[in-house]
C-alpha cells in the first residue's frame, strides 16, 4: 500500500483507543492537527471500561461526544451491597434534578470510541491510521520520529513535533524509551463476563459479598446498553486464571446467581475476560517530546472505575496544554505543569483504588479477616458500612499546580479554590436553559459575578483581548437580576452564586479543562490578576 | 469517628494481624476486646456486645 508521509505531523497519537480517540478530538477542537495510528482494525472488542464520570461526560461534551454518549447510555446514581442476601449498603452519588450529567453512565467501551472517533472526523483535521503498529520511536531535537508498520506489512517513518502515548498498559511508546511502571499488583483476580440478557431492573451497582449463589465469591454487576449485563465475580487464590475463563466454568457461576436474583431471562455470554488489580504509573509522564496518558502512562485498580476515566481527565488537561505549545501561544515548560497535576491525580487514584481493592480483593489474611467482620457488622452497626462503599471516582483537585493563582486569604469561606474543578450550575443563557460547564472546553472563561446592568470600566480590557484559540479568554458575566445575553448567564436558581462563594464582582478564572485558575474579590485589581495568571500559563513557566 | 477515621481504623488492623500472623490472631483480637470492653461503663454494656459478636460470628 503507498501512503503519502508528509514533512512532519504536528502531533501523532499513538493508540486509537477511547484516550487516543478523545485526545485527537480535542487537539482537533483546538485546531491542532494529528494522526492517531491505531494496531487494531477498528474500534475494540468486548465491552471493557464501561462506567463513565460526570467529569469525563463533561469532557466529552467539550467536542460534542455527549450527545450520542447519555443518548445510549445508561445513567445512575447509586448502587446497593449484600452481604449473602441481606442489602447492607445502600449508596447514593451527589445528584440533583435538570443537572447536565448523571454522576455515572454506564456504555461499552467500543461506543466512546465510536463517538470520540466522529467528534475527531468532525472537528476535521484528524488523521486515523487503523491496522498500524508503531515499531520504532527516536526521538530527535527538534521532533520524534516514528516508525510504523501498515497492514501489508510496509515499513514508513514520520517526524511528529510531539508523540503522545495512548498505546495502553503494554505501551511500545514505553517500552521503546526504556520507560517502567513503577508500584504494585494484587494477586487477587475478577472474571468478567458480559452476558445478553433482557432485564427490567433499576441501573445501579450491584455487589454481593459471598452470595449464597456462589459462597465465598465477591459478584458486580452493572446493566449496560443493548440489553447486557457486566458480571464481575472474584475468583479463588487456587483457581487456574486459565481455567477460570473457560465457559464451562464460568457459565454455570453465571447461572447460579441470576437464579439466586430472580433474572430468568433467557441469556447469552458475550464476552470473557479476566482482571487483577494493579496500581502502577511512570514517575512523569513527559519525556521530552513525547506524553504519556491513560493505561500507558498509569495502571489504576478497576473497583471505583479510574481507569478509563482518568485517561479521559489526562486527554481532557493535555489537549489544550499542548494545543497552546504546538501552535506557539505557550512556551513547552506548560506541558510540564500536565505531568506534574496528572501525577498527582494518579497518586489519589492510587489511593482509592488501593483501599478499594483491600476491600473487595483482600490481599492478606488480615484484610480478609477484617471484611468478614465489617460486612457482619454492617447489619447492626450503620458506622461502618461507609467500608462497604466502592469509592467512586471523583475528579482531583490540582493542589501545589505553578497554574494556580494564590488565595486572597480569608476573602473566600467556600466556593472553589484554585486547583479544583470549578462547581456546575444551572443557569439561564440567551439560547434557554443551560449549565455553567457548558462555558468550558474551548478557551479561558473570566466569570464576572454581579448584579449591576453595565461592565466597569475595570474590566473593559478583558473583552477586548484578542488571543486566539485555546488562549483565548472569554469574559461572562454571572448575573442574578439581568436577561441572557451572548455574555451574561442568568443564575436564577442562585446555585452558581453560592457555590462560587460569589459576592458583588467576585472574578473567577477558569481554564480551558473546567479548573478554577484565580479568584478575586477586588475588582479594580481583578484585570491585572488575571493578567498576571495568564502570563504565568502562557509565557513564564519556563521560570517556574 | 468519621468515615475517614473509620477506614484508617480497618487497615491498621487488618495490617496488625497480618503481621502477628494466624497463629497470634486470635489472641491479639481478645487483648484488643478486652481492652475495648473495660472501657465500657458497665459489665452490662460490655456483655451486649459480646452477645452481639457472638451472634454475628454465627451467621
Amino acid at each position: 500500500m503507498s501512503i503519502s508521509i508528509p514533512g512532519k505531523v504536528p502531533v501523532l497519537v499513538a493508540g486509537g483507543g477511547p484516550v487516543g480517540l478523545s485526545l485527537a478530538a480535542l487537539l482537533a477542537h483546538h485546531g491542532v492537527r494529528c494522526w492517531v495510528l491505531e494496531a487494531d482494525a477498528t474500534w475494540c472488542e468486548g465491552s471493557r471500561a464501561i462506567c463513565i464520570s460526570r467529569r469525563s461526560q463533561e469532557i466529552l461534551g467539550w467536542v460534542g461526544a455527549d450527545r450520542p454518549l447519555t443518548a445510549k447510555g445508561l445513567s445512575w446514581v447509586g448502587g446497593r451491597s449484600y452481604f449473602r442476601d441481606t442489602e447492607v449498603l445502600h449508596f447514593e452519588m451527589p445528584s440533583e434534578p435538570a443537572e447536565r450529567f448523571a454522576p455515572m453512565l454506564n456504555i461499552q467501551q467500543y461506543y466512546v470510541e465510536q463517538y470520540a472517533h466522529a467528534a475527531a472526523l468532525r472537528a476535521g483535521g484528524v488523521e486515523m491510521r487503523w491496522s498500524t503498529r508503531v515499531n520504532a520511536v527516536r526521538p530527535q531535537a527538534s521532533g520524534v520520529d516514528v516508525e510504523f508498520q501498515t497492514e501489508d506489512g510496509q515499513i514508513h517513518c514520520v517526524r511528529t513535533d510531539w508523540l503522545v502515548a495512548c498505546d495502553g498498559g503494554r505501551s511500545t511508546v514505553r517500552e521503546q524509551l526504556g520507560l517502567q511502571l513503577e508500584g504494585m499488583q494484587y494477586e487477587g483476580r475478577y472474571v468478567i463476563v458480559d452476558i445478553e440478557q433482557d432485564t427490567e431492573r433499576k441501573v445501579e451497582r450491584l455487589a454481593w459479598f459471598d452470595p449464597p449463589s456462589n459462597p465465598g465469591s465477591t459478584i458486580l454487576m452493572h446493566r449496560q446498553p443493548d440489553n447486557v449485563w457486566r458480571i464481575d465475580y472474584q475468583v479463588a487464590d487456587h483457581e487456574d486464571p486459565v481455567e477460570a475463563v473457560k465457559p464451562e466454568n464460568v457459565l454455570p457461576r453465571v447461572q447460579a446467581h441470576l437464579d439466586m436474583i430472580g433474572e430468568t431471562a433467557p441469556w447469552k455470554p458475550l464476552w470473557i475476560s479476566i482482571y487483577n488489580a494493579k496500581c502502577l504509573t511512570l514517575p512523569s509522564y513527559r519525556s521530552g517530546r513525547v506524553l504519556f496518558a491513560g493505561d500507558a502512562a498509569h495502571l489504576v485498580p478497576i473497583f471505583g472505575v479510574r481507569g478509563l476515566n482518568s485517561g479521559l481527565d489526562d486527554a481532557g488537561n493535555l489537549a489544550w496544554k499542548l494545543a497552546l505549545v504546538q501552535q506557539g501561544h505557550a512556551g513547552d515548560a506548560l506541558l510540564d505543569s500536565y505531568s506534574s497535576e496528572r501525577i498527582l491525580a494518579t497518586r489519589e487514584n492510587i489511593s482509592f483504588g488501593a483501599k478499594s481493592t483491600e476491600f473487595m480483593a483482600p490481599p492478606h489474611h488480615g484484610f480478609a479477616l477484617m471484611r468478614e467482620a465489617a460486612l457482619r457488622l454492617a447489619l447492626v452497626a450503620p458506622g461502618v458500612r461507609s467500608l462497604i462503599n466502592p469509592r467512586q471516582s471523583s475528579p482531583v483537585e490540582y493542589v501545589g499546580s505553578p497554574l494556580n493563582q494564590p488565595d486572597q486569604g480569608s476573602a473566600f469561606t467556600g466556593g472553589a479554590r484554585a486547583g479544583m474543578p470549578a462547581p456546575e450550575a444551572m443557569l439561564q443563557t440567551s439560547h434557554g436553559r443551560g449549565h455553567l460547564t457548558q462555558l468550558f472546553g474551548s478557551g479561558f472563561v473570566a466569570l464576572y459575578f454581579s448584579n449591576q446592568p453595565l461592565l466597569p470600566a475595570a474590566l473593559q480590557p478583558l473583552t477586548e483581548a484578542s488571543r486566539p484559540g485555546a488562549a483565548a479568554l472569554r469574559l461572562v458575566r454571572v448575573s442574578g437580576e439581568q436577561a441572557p445575553d451572548a455574555r451574561t448567564v442568568v443564575d436564577e436558581l442562585g446555585q452558581a452564586w453560592r457555590r462560587y462563594d460569589a459576592a458583588e464582582g467576585t472574578l473567577y478564572l477558569v481554564r480551558p479543562d473546567g479548573y478554577v485558575m484565580g479568584r478575586w474579590r477586588d475588582l479594580a485589581s481583578a484585570p491585572a490578576n488575571i493578567d498576571v495568571a495568564l502570563k504565568r500559563a502562557l509565557e513564564d513557566m519556563d521560570h517556574g | 469517628m468519621d468515615n475517614a477515621q473509620i477506614e484508617i481504623t480497618y487497615t491498621a488492623l487488618a495490617e496488625c494481624i497480618a503481621r502477628v500472623g494466624e497463629t497470634k490472631t486470635s489472641l491479639l483480637l481478645a487483648t484488643l476486646a478486652l481492652d475495648l470492653l473495660s472501657q465500657q461503663p458497665d459489665a452490662e454494656a460490655a456483655l451486649r456486645h459480646i452477645l452481639q459478636a457472638e451472634r454475628l460470628a454465627k451467621i
